[in-house]
């Protein structure tokens, strides 16, 4: 599985219905999974275990953890350059 | 209101095709497309500085002013979604620069870095039979900034909504987009512009019927149904330029959006109404 949490903004982890994505201050993980009771269910529990491994391993030992991400930066006003004339 | 109708559908055939892109026929694109049609750009300010972009299983129009696509198309049957379905469950793929758009009009992860705004796909990943498909489809030319709440609960909604369509035997063309509407805009680093709403339209040929989605980048859960007609007015794109005037004024009644869960589950009462139709 290649994902490196919080170092870059590109991995991306499917695992059926769920989505995780990876960003340097977040990461998203949304949709859904169902863990069944065989042997499909043990390789999803599996991986999951091992994708918040890399997670927590991460935010444990990386540097400088702050108490809080900084914020988002907004976005800027600009004129709409498809605006009706 | 019939009168109305009439008099729109005079003027949209007086307006003119401001880009008609064309894509090779080796390139297979065009089989994205109903009756290999690519929508109609018939605002002039979005036709400048577009580049269509074939992917396996998608065709593209990038926009270089908003760098974002302005519409991404996908032909979906049933052996399609299967495929789709069939491939393993745990993949990994990566959000990635277009190389195949020029440079300074190129949308790049940084421009993403920190906005508090998803990289939401037009063309979902879903729906993307093949691991070429399916990174491909993770290209930023496929992309928009959408808000976190929208993409991940109401918008994987319809996507699944128009899955369930095509597994249910149909096939489906589908064009995704976003609509940037109003005096202001808001601008991810001054480069990228954040949509204002999302649209996709739906044409299931079985039935002769069409219609779109057309939800505001927000976190409101709202949508709306709108006809291919409509959707032409406020979006300024003829999405399905192959359809009839009769289907394209009328929206079929689309399938409700099944999201898995709810950041805020208010719906507006259009969407209420709806859904209490069925499908």
């Amino acid at each position: 599985m290649n994902f490196a949490p919080f170092k870059n903004e590109s991995d991306a982890v499917t695992l059926g219905d769920l989505k995780i994505e990876n960003r340097e201050d977040q990461i998203a993980i949304y949709g859904r999974l169902t863990l069944t009771r065989d042997r499909a269910g043990l390789e999803a529990a599996k991986a999951l275990k091992e994708l918040f491994g890399k997670i927590v391993n991460e935010l444990e030992n990386g540097p400088d953890l702050p108490i809080k991400v900084a914020a988002a930066e907004p976005p800027k006003k600009v004129k709409n350059p498809f605006g009706q004339a | 209101m019939a009168q109305f109708s009439r008099l729109q559908a005079f003027v949209c055939v007086a307006f003119v095709f401001f880009t008609a892109p064309v894509f090779a026929a080796q390139d297979g694109c065009s089989s994205q497309l109903y009756r290999g049609t690519a929508p109609a750009i018939q605002t002039e300010a979005l036709a400048g500085q577009t580049h269509p972009i074939c992917f396996s299983e998608i065709a593209v129009l990038y926009s270089g002013i908003s760098r974002t696509p302005l519409w991404s198309a996908e032909h979906l049957t049933p052996a399609r979604i299967e495929r789709a379905r069939s491939l393993p469950r745990l993949r990994s793929n990566a959000f990635h620069e277009e190389s195949r758009v020029p440079g300074e009009e190129r949308s790049e992860l940084s421009d993403y870095r920190r906005s508090g705004f998803d990289r939401g796909h037009m063309a979902p990943n879903g729906d993307m039979s093949t691991p070429v498909a399916q990174e491909e489809s993770f290209s930023l030319a496929n992309m928009i900034p959408q808000d976190p709440c929208n993409n991940e609960v109401l918008w994987e909604g319809i996507e699944s909504a128009v899955r369930d369509v095509a597994l249910s035997g149909d096939e489906v063309f589908v064009v995704t987009g976003p609509a940037f509407l109003g005096a202001d805009l808001q601008s991810l680093k001054g480069r990228v512009l954040v949509p204002t709403h999302i649209y996709k339209a739906i044409y299931v040929p079985s039935r002769n019927a069409a219609a779109a989605y057309f939800a505001p980048n927000d976190d409101s859960q709202n949508w709306e149904t709108l006809s291919i007609a409509d959707l032409e007015t406020r979006v300024g794109i003829d999405v399905f330029p192959q359809l009839d005037g009769k289907v394209r004024r009328h929206a079929m009644i689309l399938p409700a959006p099944t999201p898995h869960f709810g950041c805020r589950l208010q719906t507006s009462e259009a969407s209420q109404q709806r859904s209490s139709q069925g499908r």
